[in-house]
């Protein structure tokens, strides 16, 4: 072949490479999309005039929407999380960076702001996943860790119009118009929409047909009711409850966590009042939250006392769950009067199950990425989307490869983050690259669960 | 399981869950640095907006002319006084009932979703307290 016709037969194919990659044009958005991407764009980038945070600080996607010592770490110094640290005004009683730092804690006033110096609470930041099947209860919505963390009528709605009061003002004066504004109306509609939007959209069916040993030994003892007794309060790994009387939706109970010796954050020097739970004074409750989204959003618990799930699931084993007034109350269900009492190997399966149920939400949460990344036109919105799929897929092999499980699974969720880090970076293979990597994803699926 | 520790085990349940569970799940801790007319999904719904139109500190009652007519509250030891300094761009300060004005605009919050009741009590009274002239 002439070099004129090489050369024009070269521009063609690559003519053609081109053509194919153009997306006929999409449908426009419906109105929902639309809102949630508003919300979306509120929420990872709207600051509300206050000092820089905005609620992608403490909830970034790329950390399952929470923050834990490790990310912390990544950060550099300027990160809006650690203005307590640079703005003078926010240097004392905002914020307590040691313990942020080193255990994940977040400074609330949630007992009021008259005594900054003595009333606070530390908490660690929950997750934002799977809200719309974990906020609901016949009580009223529960929001946050004690279930009451919206101002207002306590709505998801109204919970961003509480978080910007108390963390993003630029002083301790908490001045509206000057510290920082409030949302409107349309903002939290919008940010409602977006959080909602986010994870799993309904529970589980309970039980899974999982084919590991030990997941599958642990997701037993999970649904017994007489040795676990986790569906009690975790309905299908979920964040309702359900005691044998009917739904409770998402409930409040004293589990005793406040109780436990030797929280870390209180080995330290630091000032770490008693948190009392639910409202004010507080009843010692504290909201259920849901499990699937466990085993990758440690540290557990209100306070970030255990940082491992083996850990979470070992503390209803343990003498501060037994007796408080939730864990008397099952053992009055109990025929035989029992608590929870499990041995290691017990433990051990359970939190198997729970990593696995994780992993299968990550792997579900990968493939939507990866399948949202082919039908977008926006190189800028693929990359994101592909960039999200490998952090998701990092979790999962993280998670697996923590309970030494399923290490077929972990091959082949390296090869699809492989693929997917391959699509981010190319120009004409991405969609293949993808398509391969969703592949790989179901085929590690496949060693999960039937 | 006899009957007796059944029910016994329920009603200890029903106080553990629904003691608290039947009260409403709002914070209000920072419904104070909330100004009048913005508390979000109360304001203009299960709230009244007005002016004040009587203050009885014996009986610790006060009257609000709403846009849907006068409301008559009762401020009981449970109800927040704030003041929304929020026009003077000031911080908003924690009242007392003897900041209760006739004239004074105030956003009342009955307790529960009790808008419209006659004498109920008020979960929170916020006064404004108005820009300099």
């Amino acid at each position: 072949m002439r070099s004129r016709e090489l050369f024009s037969t070269a521009f063609v194919l690559c003519a053609l490479v081109g053509l194919s990659g153009c997306k006929s044009a999409s449908p426009p958005p419906d109105r929902l999309s639309q809102l949630i991407a508003k919300g979306s764009d509120l929420f990872f980038n709207e600051t509300f005039g206050g000092n820089g945070r905005t609620c992608g600080t403490c909830h970034p996607a790329e950390n399952n929407f929470t923050i834990d010592p490790a990310f912390i770490a990544t950060l550099p110094k300027d990160n809006p999380l650690f203005v307590a640290e640079f703005i003078p005004a926010l240097k004392e009683n905002f914020e307590n960076p040691a313990l942020m730092r080193e255990f994940g804690l977040i400074l609330e006033n949630l007992d009021g702001f008259a005594d900054l110096k003595n009333k606070f609470v530390m908490r660690g930041v929950p997750h934002v996943l799977g809200l719309r099947t974990s906020v609901n209860s016949p009580g009223g919505p529960r929001t946050g860790w004690s279930g009451d963390g919206a101002p207002g009528d306590g709505s998801l709605r109204s919970f961003a119009t509480g978080a910007v009061i108390q963390h993003f003002t630029k002083t301790l004066n908490r001045i509206p118009g000057v510290d920082f504004r409030l949302p409107t109306d349309e903002e939290l509609d919008a940010l409602e929409a977006f959080q909602l939007s986010l994870g799993r959209q309904e529970d589980l069916v309970l039980p899974l047909r999982l084919k590991g040993t030990v997941p599958k030994r642990g997701q037993a003892i999970f649904l017994d009711k007489k040795l676990g007794k986790c569906n009690l309060c975790h309905v299908n790994a979920g964040a309702t409850s359900n005691l044998g009387q009917g739904s409770l939706g998402n409930a409040n109970f004293n589990t005793g966590v406040e109780d436990l010796p030797d929280q870390p954050a209180r080995l330290t020097t630091q000032k770490v009042p008693r948190d009392d739970g639910f409202r004010t004074p507080g009843d010692g409750t504290f909201n259920v939250p849901p499990l699937v989204e466990a085993a990758d959003s440690g540290p557990f618990f209100h306070n970030n006392a255990i940082e491992t799930i083996e850990g979470a699931v070992a503390f209803y084993d343990g003498e501060a769950f037994n007796k408080s007034p939730a864990g008397r109350t099952l053992a009055k269900l109990d025929p035989e009067g029992k608590g929870i009492e499990l041995d290691g190997t017990q433990i051990v399966a359970i939190a198997a199950f729970l990593r696995v149920i994780n992993v299968l939400e990550n792997i579900r949460q990968s493939i939507m990425l990866l399948e949202a990344s082919l039908a977008v036109s926006s190189s800028a919105e693929r990359a994101r989307l592909l960039t999200r799929a490998v952090h998701e897929t990092d979790d999962s092999t993280r998670v697996l490869r923590g309970g030494g499980l399923h290490a077929e699974a972990v091959a082949h969720l390296q090869a699809a983050r492989r693929l997917a880090d391959k699509a981010v970076r190319s120009h004409f293979f991405g969609r293949k690259y993808t398509e391969e990597a969703i592949r790989e994803q179901k085929k590690a699926r496949a060693f999960l669960v039937e | 399981m006899t009957v007796r520790k059944l029910v016994v085990a329920l009603v200890g349940m029903s106080a553990l869950l629904w003691g608290s569970a039947a009260a409403p799940s709002a914070q209000m801790v920072t419904e104070q640095y909330i100004p009048i007319g913005q508390s979000p999904g109360l304001s203009g719904k299960h709230t009244v907006i007005g002016k004040l139109q009587s203050v009885n500190p014996q009986e610790k009652t006060c009257t609000v002319a709403g846009t849907t007519g006068a409301l008559n509250v009762r401020i009981t030891e449970r109800t927040k006084i704030w003041l929304d300094r929020s026009k003077l761009q000031q911080p908003n300060l924690t009242g007392t009932l003897a900041d209760l004005r006739p004239g004074a605009t105030v956003e009342v919050k009955p307790e529960g979703h009790q808008g419209g009741v006659s004498s109920a009590p008020a979960e929170w009274i916020k006064v404004e307290v108005p820009a300099s002239p």
